[in-house]
Order: C-alpha cells, then sequence, then structure tokens
C-alpha cells in the first residue's frame, strides 16, 4: 500500500498477512485475538469529539470550497484517528476479530472497512477504481449470491456528449420513462423517474405550471404537445458549484455525474437546478431482483442507498460504450437525438446547425447541452 | 527595497490572475467550445460491434454517406415473381388465389395514390417512381423522398428517424420502412406505457390540503 493514500483505511488482515499493528491486535485473518487493541476510555464527550476529527478531521475548520482531501497526518494523529475509527466500527472489528464469525462475514466487513473510508471517485487513479468496483461487485455476491458486472470507463477523448429533442415529433407515449427506469435501476417503491413528460397546449408555449407532467389517457390529445425534460448536464451546472463536499461534477465527455459514496445528501444540488433535473432518495431505493439491471457504471446505475442524490446521467454505462442512452433507443418516434457534438460529421451536429435549435432558460448562462427543435 | 518586492508581487499576481482566466474561461459558451474543438471523430468507440448482426448497405444522397438496413431480406415473401409470374394486369381473374387481403391503403388518399404509385405491376420485384422507373426494394426510401421532400432532407441530415444502434460511427440509420408502415405511415393514438401513481397521490393530497 503506497504512503501517500488519500485517505486512511484500516487493515483487518484479510489481505495482508504479516504482522500489522495497530489493527485488530494480532494481525491473524482468522482465529482469535488473545491481546485485546489498546484503547483508551473515551467519555461520551470526547468519543464525540474523536468521531468527528475521525469522520472529517480538520476539514471542520475549512469552508466548504477550501476543503482538501488528501488531509496530511503524522504518526500520531494518525493513530489518534484510528482508535477513533475503531470505536465508530467497533462491530466490525469484533467480527473481524472473533472465532465464530465464517470468513464471509469477515470479507464483509472488511469491504464494509474499506468502502466507509474510500476516497472521493473524482480523485481517484484508475487502480483504486477498478479497486473500489471490484469490492462493490463482490459485496453485491455476498449479499446476493449474484453477480453483476460493473464498469469504471473514464470519460473517452474528443467526446463530449449532446442531446436534441423534436418537439414536433414526440407523441407521449412515455415509452423512454419507463425504459430509463428500468435501464437505470431507478426505486420502485416510490416510482422516481428522471424523465418527465410535460402536455402542453398547442399556441400557449412553454407554460410549465399549466402543463401534465402525468397524464393518463390516449396519446396524442386533440390541441397539445408534448416535451421532455431531464437533467441537461449543463456545461456550467449550478448543481456542482453548490455541492459542499464535491460530490458532483462535470467529467470531460461533459456528463455531470454524482458519486453516490460521497454525497451526503444535503440536497443543495436539487435547490441549484433550475431544470428540475435532480432526484432524491428519501427512502432505500428497492428494485426487484429480476428486474435489476446488472450491467452497471460506477457513477451511473448502479444500487443507490437511502439519502443520497440521483439524476440522468445520459446512461454512462451505455455510453461511453458508443450506445446510445436507453431513452433514445426506446423512442418510437425518433423524437430524441443524441450525439457526439465534437464530431462535425455526427447527426447532433446537423442538427445544431441546420434546424432552430433553442434550450430552456438560456438566460442563466448554465449552458444545457440539451437543445429542442421542430420539425 | 520593498516598493519592488511590492512591484514584483503585483506582477505575479497579475500574471497568475490572467493565466488562470484563460485556462478557465477559455471559452466563452458551448457553441465556442464546440468550434474550437471540432474535428472528425477517428476514437476508439464504435458502433461496429452493434451493427454486426445486422445486415447492412452503404448509401451515398448528396453530401451524405452512412449506412441503412438490407430490406429485401426482411421482407417475408421476397421475391415477389415467385407468385407474381406474370404482369398483374394477366393475372387479374376469378382463378388467382387471392393474395394481400390485409393490406388496406391508408396513405393519402385514393386520387393521389394507388398501389401502382410505388408498385411496379408489369416486374414485382421492383417498385417505380412517379416518372416511371425502376426503384431497388432496398432502396425504398427514394420513392417516399417524392412528397416527403422536408423529411428527406431532416432524414439524411439525422434530424429525422432513428439510428440502428448507437451514436458512435459508423453511422446506420433506420430507413421510412423501419419506423412507417408504407401502407398505413402515421402514428397511432394509443395510451402512455406510464403512469405515477405516487406522483398522483402527492398531488391529490397536496389539493385537498
Ligand atoms: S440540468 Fe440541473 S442537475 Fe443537470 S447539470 Fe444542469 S443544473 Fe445540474
Ligand atoms: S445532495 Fe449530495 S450531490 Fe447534492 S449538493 Fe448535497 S452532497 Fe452534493
Amino acid at each position: 500500500m503506497s504512503d501517500n493514500k488519500k485517505w486512511f483505511s484500516l487493515d483487518l488482515g484479510l489481505n495482508n498477512k504479516k504482522e500489522s499493528s495497530g489493527s485488530c491486535g494480532c494481525g491473524k485473518s482468522e482465529g482469535s485475538c488473545n491481546s485485546s487493541p489498546k484503547e483508551e476510555e473515551l467519555s461520551a464527550d470526547e468519543f464525540y469529539e474523536a468521531a468527528i476529527n475521525a469522520s472529517i478531521g480538520e476539514e471542520r475548520h475549512r469552508d466548504g470550497f477550501e476543503q482538501v482531501f488528501d488531509v496530511k497526518m503524522d504518526r500520531r494523529s494518525a493513530f489518534k484517528k484510528l482508535t477513533a475509527s475503531l470505536l465508530i466500527g467497533a462491530g466490525a472489528v469484533t467480527t473481524s476479530c472473533s472465532v465464530t464469525t465464517g470468513s464471509d462475514t469477515k470479507e464483509k466487513a472488511q469491504i464494509g472497512w474499506e468502502e466507509q473510508f474510500k476516497g472521493n471517485y473524482k480523485l481517484m487513479t484508475d487502480e483504486e477504481k477498478q479497486g473500489t468496483i471490484n469490492r462493490l461487485m463482490r459485496s453485491y455476491e455476498l449479499r446476493t449470491d449474484k453477480k453483476i458486472n460493473m464498469t469504471a470507463e473514464n470519460a473517452a477523448e474528443d467526446v463530449l456528449f449532446g442531446y436534441a429533442f423534436n418537439i414536433s415529433k414526440c407523441q407521449g407515449y412515455m415509452n423512454c420513462v419507463s425504459a430509463c427506469v428500468e435501464e437505470n435501476n431507478q426505486d420502485r417503491n416510490s416510482e422516481m423517474q428522471y424523465i418527465r413528460i410535460h402536455e402542453m397546449k398547442d399556441g400557449e408555449g412553454f407554460k410549465f405550471d399549466k402543463a401534465d407532467d402525468n397524464y393518463y389517457h390516449e396519446v396524442p390529445a386533440e390541441g397539445h404537445f408534448y416535451m421532455g425534460t431531464q437533467c441537461f448536464h449543463c456545461d456550467n451546472p449550478p448543481c456542482v458549484e453548490v455541492c459542499p463536499v464535491q460530490a458532483t461534477w462535470k467529467e470531460e465527455d461533459g456528463l455531470v455525474v454524482i458519486d453516490y459514496d460521497w454525497c451526503v445528501g444535503c440536497r443543495y444540488c436539487m435547490a441549484a437546478c433550475p431544470y428540475d433535473g435532480r432526484r432524491f432518495n428519501w427512502s432505500k431505493p428497492e428494485v426487484p431482483e429480476n428486474e435489476v439491471n446488472k450491467n452497471q457504471h460506477y457513477l451511473g446505475n448502479r444500487m443507490r442507498k437511502k439519502g443520497v442524490m440521483e439524476k440522468c446521467t445520459f446512461c454512462v454505462q451505455r455510453t461511453r460504450k458508443g450506445k446510445n442512452p436507453a431513452c433514445v433507443e426506446a423512442c418510437p418516434t425518433g423524437a430524441r437525438i443524441f450525439g457526439n457534438l465534437l464530431d462535425p460529421n455526427s447527426t447532433i451536429r446537423w442538427v445544431l446547425e441546420n434546424k432552430k435549435v433553442f434550450r430552456l432558460k438560456e438566460d442563466l448562462g448554465t449552458e444545457p447541452k440539451f437543445w429542442y427543435f421542430m420539425d | 527595497m520593498k516598493n519592488r518586492t511590492l512591484i514584483y508581487s503585483v506582477v505575479l499576481l497579475l500574471g497568475i490572475f490572467l493565466f488562470s482566466c484563460k485556462e478557465e474561461g477559455k471559452y466563452h459558451s458551448i457553441s465556442d467550445k464546440i468550434e474550437g474543438e471540432s474535428k472528425p471523430y477517428h476514437g476508439i468507440l464504435t458502433s461496429e460491434e452493434l451493427l454486426a448482426d445486422t445486415e447492412l448497405i452503404e448509401i451515398t444522397e448528396g453530401e451524405h454517406t452512412f449506412l441503412i438496413p438490407e430490406r429485401k431480406g426482411q421482407i417475408k415473401s421476397f421475391a415477389c415473381i415467385e407468385c407474381h409470374s406474370k404482369p398483374v394486369s394477366q393475372m387479374m381473374g376469378k382463378d388467382a388465389p387471392k393474395a394481400h387481403w390485409n393490406i388496406k391503403l391508408n396513405h393519402a388518399n385514393s386520387d393521389a395514390m394507388n398501389c401502382a404509385t410505388c408498385h411496379n405491376g408489369e416486374e414485382m420485384n421492383q417498385l417505380n417512381t412517379l416518372t416511371g422507373k425502376n426503384i431497388d426494394f432496398n432502396l425504398s426510401y427514394k420513392l417516399c423522398a417524392q412528397c416527403h421532400s422536408s423529411q428527406f432532407e431532416d432524414w439524411k441530415g439525422g434530424a429525422h428517424g432513428k439510428k440502428v444502434a448507437g451514436w458512435a460511427p459508423p453511422r446506420a440509420s433506420n430507413t421510412c420502412v423501419n419506423c412507417h408502415n408504407p401502407h398505413s405511415p402515421s402514428f397511432e393514438k394509443r395510451w402512455p406505457v406510464q403512469f405515477n401513481t405516487k406522483t398522483a397521490i402527492e398531488r391529490n393530497e397536496g389539493l385537498g390540503h
């Protein structure tokens, strides 16, 4: 393990057979620990203090934007933090050092630890990215006995994703919405949907307050037109600016993504988005096992947890393999066009150059990469 | 001495400021960025694998060259001359078996269009243009383009219609008949596939309060 890691991690001795001091006192991977770790007795207040120190440390003295992820520390403070972490995760430590628990449980605990103390995905090296997706895949297998396939492709060079929506073509069928829910493992309980299709009256322009985005009658309805909204992957995204922990950011290929494991669920980004692009998990997202899309990306459709933000990722798990997003593929009318904005031969570029295109709330300067046009 | 240090630091700061300004706001808008970094994509991502199972033919229309799905292999009873061994005019009669009874022409009105507008009664394996020129079934879009010229323009550019596979090159676009039934081309009214019961409940409750 390198010395310049961006976080400190607890070695429970599963990966590392050699004597390691301070982990669980013995360094053995199985069997009992005769000597218990040296623990200082802490009062409730001290414990609280130590816990905060361990989790955010110096960062709490810094302003949101100034936060740095690689907090440097000497051996002593590292050990102090470690002690506190040990206390917080007493459960995991107990399991790990106990005689009675099997190796599966220990592995789970080990994965749990490493996941708990991993860094922000944005700052990870490719190796570290691979490490975390391996852990996530293994942990899913341990929990459900089923395998998933998770990848961590980075943005490809010379690619900037963009989207165009033909208002004259959309008939309001909502095939895109259900394809999106299935592709992206969205919570079935709360019926989360990234895409909204707004039914609007002809001749009145865009009136979102008067539009209906949850209609249920034969479509297209007489005298109405339909338009879809979702995250527009702004080139100048206000949601990214406000995140206090930098859990959401814009990738090189223009996708605005979220590290679900770094998000603290403050919902600032949701408030900052002028387009209603973000969705919050108020409860634990549930997807029936047989409906889980097992082709996942770390930044895309992998399973989320309660209390984190999510949104459309332009199906990063598909688009970084050259495919179209699920909504584009599902639309029976061809109202949705997706492609590489940097490629002058792409169809999206032809649309931008030859049709009269516009974007929503252009005056805000958010620069959405999602254009509307008409025949 | 003090002054000099001050000047140095001011110049340095200004330098940093200007430099960072340039890097940060290299482009004023997304259109500047698109223009500035535009170049034909020859990167690692391709749709080739996704297209591997589809029989495709390459067409060139104006300045656009792209792939479309081969059609003749998809038509159930091609080749037509296996039944239409004689021109239609000679086959019309009492003893010939009735065929294509399920096809109703629901495309323009009967003053403007009938079967022979597109089909060549003398040579059933071919389609024909309004002026009687033969068109291969694989290139049926050329018939549609005779009347639907604006849709044709949009389709060539990529604003109308759908891709066969992914966004990445090579470009393969579905042709007219892959989405439209040529005998009844417009899309039908139907129910949306999705209804959000949770949203409906929330909104109802919202009204009640
Ligand atoms: S649409 Fe909203 S969520 Fe998406 S990038 Fe823009 S501001 Fe962020
Ligand atoms: S909800 Fe998550 S992603 Fe959004 S601002 Fe808060 S921490 Fe950042």
